[in-house]
């Protein structure tokens, strides 16, 4: 089996640090300006010359979002930005502008060229014209079932990249401006307000028809492809990507290591057992925060695939601390309160190479070794023992009971 | 400026072909166009018979699953030796070279063709000309026009489309709310959200769900200093009654910098409806951080 990458998404150089700890083989971003997701606080030069540097030591990879529909307006410094992408290492961009792959070829050669999900891509013809246009790598259209992703993998050389998880555009990417009409907010330069998750009155003429107890909505339940990777890596795919470039640390951590341990596991023994998979299912969920499902993968999206009334449910796991140091000759443990705990609470702790211990909260102390009994300030560092070893960068979440 | 109409019932054909340089049709992939294939040859005949333009819609996306029925349809369109073909998914680009068709293409992306640089892209591909999107100003669409003249066509009328999914939101609404309506293709379904009053109408048929924006579009007064720039504007007839596409395209033909205001109140005052010019004078750049 061919070796895959597991692309993540960062919002920021801390959760981009934390995506290729836990094991991403490539990290996307956005930068300052050019790139879809104005809410995430996307990154200077500084923090991707920094994330560069960072990923060199991994033998990670990173991808610039270059992705909004541009206007003419919108290209002003595009040439110097790419430039500046490309001296300072970055391995590629994402694109939707047909343009920059012509642009970039000239003023950045050293940048793979992405076609974003943006342009729906989803047939192998579609991939062929892309691929004479200059493309290095296709992010095929999140509306291609399994069988029609094989199909296009096995009629091309281009490298394919699929969504394998998180939030779904409900209509063809790019393909949307409901966002412009209802709040002047350009559903592709980065200003979308997801209108297709607000719910709406059906009317017939004039006369009302949907159900005021059940609106209609367009909203789209979350991607959860994990029944789906190993036929993704059989058929040759070079990129299995999340989605998320809003999503928080926990997210990042969470879902990037259960990928990782499903392939690695997958590439070890050849297969995944159904057993294995609902574990990995399971573990998904700890940081599920809207119901999920396989989307197009299985066919068509059905009303099951559809949310009515709710818009997120929530994550199932309070994640309450990061991990910034820890003393082995101690067992002392230093964390930054992420959300509310206390002692007597049970933990879980999970990293890239800590699997799920728990452990009951003891005895916890400030900063002047003053004793807490209730950690709820977050961003508060806290300092506490551990009866095992964890090490910078785990994440403490608390067990339900 | 060519003046093209989309013609979405036959029995319209000879009432708007005097007023018109050419017509727009489309069948199987396409979204709400009603000509069946037989009518399409019909058309094409009484088309070139009256040396009017016929040009094919093709503007849905393709799965892979129906690529042979694309070839198949290709051949058909091959065979009528069209004027041109507008399409959405860049995968046509492939497939029409099989059919010799490569020098027909319009690119018509709806809300993805919005500069002069993407445009000269597709233009140096050999793409004969693109529409571009509707979110766009006036001032943008100059600019673009000044950039690549003569080479872009334009919705010059009509409702916009603001969104397209493969996902067919009113089956699936009517099956959780356990409701039994006949609503494919209907052309009188309008969401409304629970926060605003825009009325827009959505359509859902085999290929997916289609919404679109509750004003109609016109630019009477801006589109005379347009024409010497433009290759083709489209009349979008899609929601509209009859008599208002007769009266509308009689109107566009005879449109001049002169009569534009008397035309427009023509329309306003004898086809009363929400006209509105749309993104014209309206930028959607806003971010969530204002």
């Amino acid at each position: 089996m061919s070796k895959i990458e597991l692309l993540a998404p960062a919002k920021d150089l801390q959760k981009a640090k934390i995506a290729i700890m836990y094991g991403a083989d490539a990290v996307y971003v956005g930068g300052k300006f050019f790139s879809l997701r104005s809410r995430a606080s996307n990154f200077t030069i500084d923090d991707l010359r920094e994330l560069c540097a960072f990923k060199k030591n991994y033998g990670a990879k990173l991808y610039v979002t270059v992705n909004i529909v541009f206007h003419d307006d919108d290209y002003e410094g595009i040439r110097e930005y790419l430039k500046i992408l490309d001296d300072m290492g970055v391995d590629g961009i994402i694109i939707s502008s047909l343009a920059l792959l012509r642009i970039a070829r000239k003023v950045a050669p050293g940048l793979e060229c992405h076609i974003s999900t943006q342009l729906s891509s989803l047939n192998s013809l579609a991939v062929q014209t892309l691929k004479e246009y200059g493309a290095d790598r296709i992010v095929l259209a999140r509306e291609a079932s399994m069988d029609q992703i094989k199909k296009i993998a096995y009629s091309t050389s281009v490298p394919l990249e699929v969504f394998i998880h998180g939030g779904m555009c409900s209509n063809y990417s790019g393909r949307c401006v409901l966002s412009n009409r209802m709040t002047l907010r350009d559903a592709n330069r980065g200003g979308c307000a997801h209108s297709c998750r607000w719910k709406y009155h059906l009317f017939e003429g004039d006369q009302i028809i949907s159900n005021p107890n059940c609106l209609l909505s367009m909203s789209s339940k979350d991607l959860r492809a994990s029944a789906y990777v190993e036929e993704m890596i059989r058929c040759g795919i070079a990129s299995l990507k999340i989605e998320g470039r809003m999503k928080s640390e926990y997210y990042i951590g969470q879902v990037v290591k259960t990928y990782r341990k499903m392939i690695d596991e997958i590439g070890l023994y050849g297969h995944l057992t159904e057993e294995r998979l609902a574990y990995y299912d399971e573990e998904l969920s700890k940081a599920e925060n809207r119901p999920s499902d396989d989307g197009f993968l299985s066919g068509d999206c059905d009303h099951s695939k559809h949310l009515y009334g709710i818009n997120g449910a929530g994550v199932t796991h309070d994640y309450v601390a990061y991990v910034h140091r820890y003393d082995e000759a101690r067992s002392l443990c230093m964390i930054e309160v992420k959300n509310i705990f206390k002692r007597g609470d049970k933990i879980e702790v999970f990293g890239p190479e800590v699997d799920n211990e728990q452990f009951t909260i003891d005895q916890m102390f400030d900063q002047n070794w003053n004793l807490v009994e209730l950690a709820n300030k977050p961003t508060q560092l806290l300092f506490l023992r551990i009866p095992f070893k964890v090490h910078q960068g785990d994440m403490f979440r608390k067990v339900s009971l | 400026m060519e003046l093209l109409v989309t013609l979405r019932k036959r029995e319209l054909l000879e009432k708007v072909l005097p007023f018109v340089d050419g017509i727009i049709v489309g069948k199987f992939f396409t979204s709400s166009y009603h000509c069946s294939l037989k009518e399409i040859v019909e058309i094409n005949v009484i088309c070139k018979a009256n040396q009017k333009k016929i040009y094919i819609v093709l503007d849905d996306f393709i799965s892979e699953d129906d690529i042979d029925a694309l070839y198949k349809y290709l051949e058909f369109i091959r065979k009528l030796e069209p004027d041109g073909i507008y399409f959405h998914d860049l995968g046509i680009v492939t497939a029409a070279k099989k059919y010799g068709l490569s020098d027909k293409l319009i690119y018509d992306g709806k809300t993805v063709a919005c500069n002069s640089l993407d445009t000269a892209f597709l233009l140096s591909k050999g793409i004969d000309s693109v529409v571009l999107s509707r979110e766009l100003t006036l001032e943008e669409i100059v600019r673009i026009l000044q950039n690549n003249p003569r080479q872009i066509d334009l919705q010059i009328f009509g409702h916009q489309r603001l969104s397209y999914s493969k996902r067919r939101f009113l089956t699936n609404y009517f099956n959780e709310i356990n409701k039994e309506f006949d609503y494919l293709d209907k052309e009188d379904l309008f969401l409304v959200e629970e926060q605003r009053d825009y009325k827009l109408p959505i359509i859902e048929n085999e290929e997916g769900t289609f919404i679109y924006s509750d004003y109609v579009f016109e630019m009477f007064n801006e589109l005379p200093d347009l024409i010497p720039y433009l290759r083709r504007g489209i009349v979008d007839t899609l929601f509209i009654e009859d008599q208002t596409v007769i009266d509308l395209c009689c109107d566009l033909h005879r449109l001049t910098g002169e009569n534009k205001s008397f035309l427009r109140d023509n329309l306003y005052q004898n086809h009363p409806d929400r006209y509105s010019s749309g993104f014209l004078y309206q930028r959607t750049n806003i971010t969530k951080d204002e």
